[in-house]
């Protein structure tokens, strides 16, 4: 099903949802007050529901919001953020029962920074960004440019598992498979190439990005998986972290982050996307996504009742101090 | 013959060459990625081909993320302070765009109010801002809404607008009278020169079709500050992040930290910003535990307190905080849809 028929079904279905008073709230897409992008919409009534989208810039994790809002909740999701979903349940923090999900099946998000590059303009001057298949066909100034996915859409899109939701009521359109393997080099290309950095070199790296980090938290807060109420880093008795900006602070706080969401994180790539200067997240997360399933075969959100990755042990586990 | 100077395009390396001789100068850079003002490199100009504005604002050169206050020691029951070096360096900032030049001059109000900021003041005093107007606004930007346009000359020290091959260079400050005298690299722009400026400022005004009303907007936000059922609704999807206060040409917060490792120490000023539950967590309670009065304080320090403080609406129009934050929580249409008053109080 293409993006307009799910759409339709999707606002057929989140108005009947509210009108029957089966949900208090939809939590899904609107256009946004930008071109090319979209924006959550959040929403009790029923007349709003025909504002909802569903088009290749659906770029929100909008299960992030599922611990704030109150009572039964209609929520639209993709299939890494549906795992978001369900990490959530393992950990107490959503009930299944509180939640209607309505399950897109995922082709991919564009990644307008990508598109930005590509054609050497900025995303407003930018006339227009069409998917065909396998393609995208980028309009500037008049002319057409066409580009395959692989430069176009998100790393961890191109590297997606299951893009169709693993947990939902409502499945909008017909499930997907995931991208064709040879995207996997692309969406795994910046990785590599760090890991074929000799240390010394990818410690100067990461120390010089680290830099950058002005410590907005935008990376921590659009993140499902980052759901503690006391963040460590305001923790002041005692300091983990200070909150001033250095490299130091700012890479332990990453790290530590990074660590508190293995076997939570599952990919979704917003903290990389929310990253208002361009610090290469994904390279950490994605990287511990890889060592939690390489070394305990686990993947985050796919079943809601098993137990949550760190809280779980088997007497099989390598490490002796377990046993 | 007018008193107007005109400089080349292809001059601007040479003249910020002559320049670096004997300021520190900042330009626009992303050799990082990501729009920011960085030392210039000696090399080029090349910025000038896709500068439109930084991602971090120059606000971050005066205030910046992070500044040492001061060092110390502990000697058994004592402290020795550790003053920064009072010789301030001479800073230039070639191609400040007008909306942060105004951002600037509106931080001055707070930081020469009650106290002076000699950290933030000192480098003021010192530094030169050399404007750069806009040809090509962003769509997210605003700035004709609010007194200014986006060739504003107003608060720069020698500003310049984009003729073709040249830039048109009005110096506006005695600073700015001087660079132009000194630099061999001017020529006297010709009445044409003056008539394409003009030409080129009314086309980059026309092009800022983003338009906010601010008219009255400080008694609206009054009249509608304890409606929370509105702020509820529009900070529904806001995260709290740091993203709008902290590129915010114009907030200005800070936090004070200090550093105590083995006798040794530091006091730390870093950003800091309201949306976070933290800023105003006190020993007993949060006045602003929930996001809806954190955002309700955002918008209105900015449209309603800062204009009964200073006269002037702390908010210039840049646009960073619609086109970077990441759930697209777009202050403009918050202003537009703000609630009308539904009573009228008796006399």
């Amino acid at each position: 099903m293409n993006h307009k028929d799910m759409e339709q079904k999707l606002r057929r279905e989140a108005r009947a949802l509210l009108e029957q008073g089966k949900v208090g709230c939809i939590i899904g897409f609107e256009a946004g007050s930008l071109k090319f992008t979209t924006t959550p919409l959040i929403t009790s009534e029923p007349d709003a529901t025909s504002r909802l989208v569903i088009n290749p810039f659906i770029v929100n994790n909008l299960s992030v919001f599922l611990t704030e809002v109150k009572g039964r909740v209609g929520v639209v999701v993709k299939g890494c953020d549906s795992r978001s979903l369900v990490s959530l349940m393992q950990d107490n923090k959503v009930a299944r029962d509180d939640v209607v999900i309505l399950g897109i099946p995922c082709s991919g998000i564009i990644d307008l920074g990508k598109v930005e590059k590509l054609v050497g303009k900025d995303r407003d001057e930018i006339d227009d960004i069409n998917r065909d298949g396998d393609r995208v066909v980028v309009t500037v100034d008049g002319s057409k440019k066409e580009f395959p996915i692989s430069e176009v859409l998100f790393d961890n899109c191109l590297g997606c598992e299951f893009p169709t939701p693993q947990e939902y009521d409502i499945l909008l359109g017909e499930p997907t498979l995931p991208p064709s393997d040879k995207y996997q080099a692309a969406s795994l290309a910046r990785i590599k190439q760090l890991k074929d950095m000799p240390a010394t070199q990818r410690w100067e790296f990461w120390k010089s990005e680290f830099d950058r980090c002005i410590r907005c938290y935008a990376c921590r807060n659009i993140c499902p998986a980052c759901f503690c109420q006391r963040c460590f880093v305001e923790e002041s008795e005692p300091t983990w972290v200070l909150p001033v900006p250095r490299w130091q602070d700012n890479l332990m706080f990453q790290v530590i982050r990074n660590i508190h969401v293995a076997g939570r994180c599952t990919d979704c790539g917003e903290c990389e996307r929310a990253c208002p200067v361009n610090i290469p997240l994904r390279s950490l997360t994605r990287e511990m996504y890889n060592l939690v399933d390489e070394l305990f075969h686990y993947k985050s959100g796919m079943d809601k009742d098993a137990s949550p990755f760190l809280a779980a042990y088997e007497a099989t586990d390598t490490e002796d101090f377990i046993r | 013959m007018t008193s107007t100077k005109k400089i080349n395009k292809k001059d601007v390396a040479k003249l910020l060459g002559q320049w670096s001789q004997e300021f520190t100068v900042f330009v626009p850079s992303r050799d990082e990625g990501v729009a920011r003002w960085a030392r210039w490199d000696g090399k080029d100009a090349g910025f000038l081909d896709w500068y439109r504005n930084t991602v971090v604002p120059p606000k971050a050169i005066f205030l910046p993320p992070m500044e040492k206050m001061f060092g110390f020691q502990k000697d058994g029951k004592d402290y020795h302070l550790e003053l920064p070096a009072s010789d301030k360096p001479k800073w230039l900032i070639f191609g400040v765009r007008p909306c942060d030049a105004k951002a600037l001059a509106i931080l001055d109000m707070t930081f020469s109010d009650a106290y002076e900021d000699p950290y933030y003041l000192a480098k003021r005093k010192q530094g030169v801002l050399i404007g750069l107007g806009c040809t090509n606004p962003y769509d997210s930007c605003f700035c004709t809404s609010l007194d200014s346009s986006p060739t504003d000359p107003t608060n720069v020290d020698l500003m310049l607008t984009d003729i073709g091959d040249e830039f048109l260079a009005e110096a506006i400050t005695d600073k700015g009278k001087e660079l132009i005298a000194k630099t061999g690299l001017a020529q006297t722009a010709t009445k044409a020169d003056e008539a394409r400026a003009k030409k080129v400022k009314q086309a980059a005004s026309s092009k800022v079709a983003r338009k906010i009303d601010t008219r009255g907007i400080g008694e609206k936000l009054l009249s509608c500050f304890e409606d929370k059922d509105y702020w509820e609704k529009i900070a529904a999807k806001c995260i709290s992040c740091g993203i709008c206060t902290f590129l915010c040409p114009t907030c200005y917060c800070f936090d004070i930290n200090d550093e105590l490792v083995r006798n040794r120490g530091g006091r730390f000023r870093s950003w800091d910003s309201c949306s976070f539950p933290i800023y105003t967590k006190m020993p007993m309670e949060n006045p602003r535990l929930e996001k809806w009065r954190r955002l309700r304080q955002k918008v209105c320090h900015k449209y309603e307190f800062y204009p009964m403080n200073f006269g002037v609406i702390a908010c210039t129009g840049c646009g960073r905080c619609i086109r970077l934050c990441p759930v697209n929580w777009d202050i403009a249409q918050t202003l537009a849809h703000l609630p009308q008053p539904q009573l009228k109080l008796e006399k």
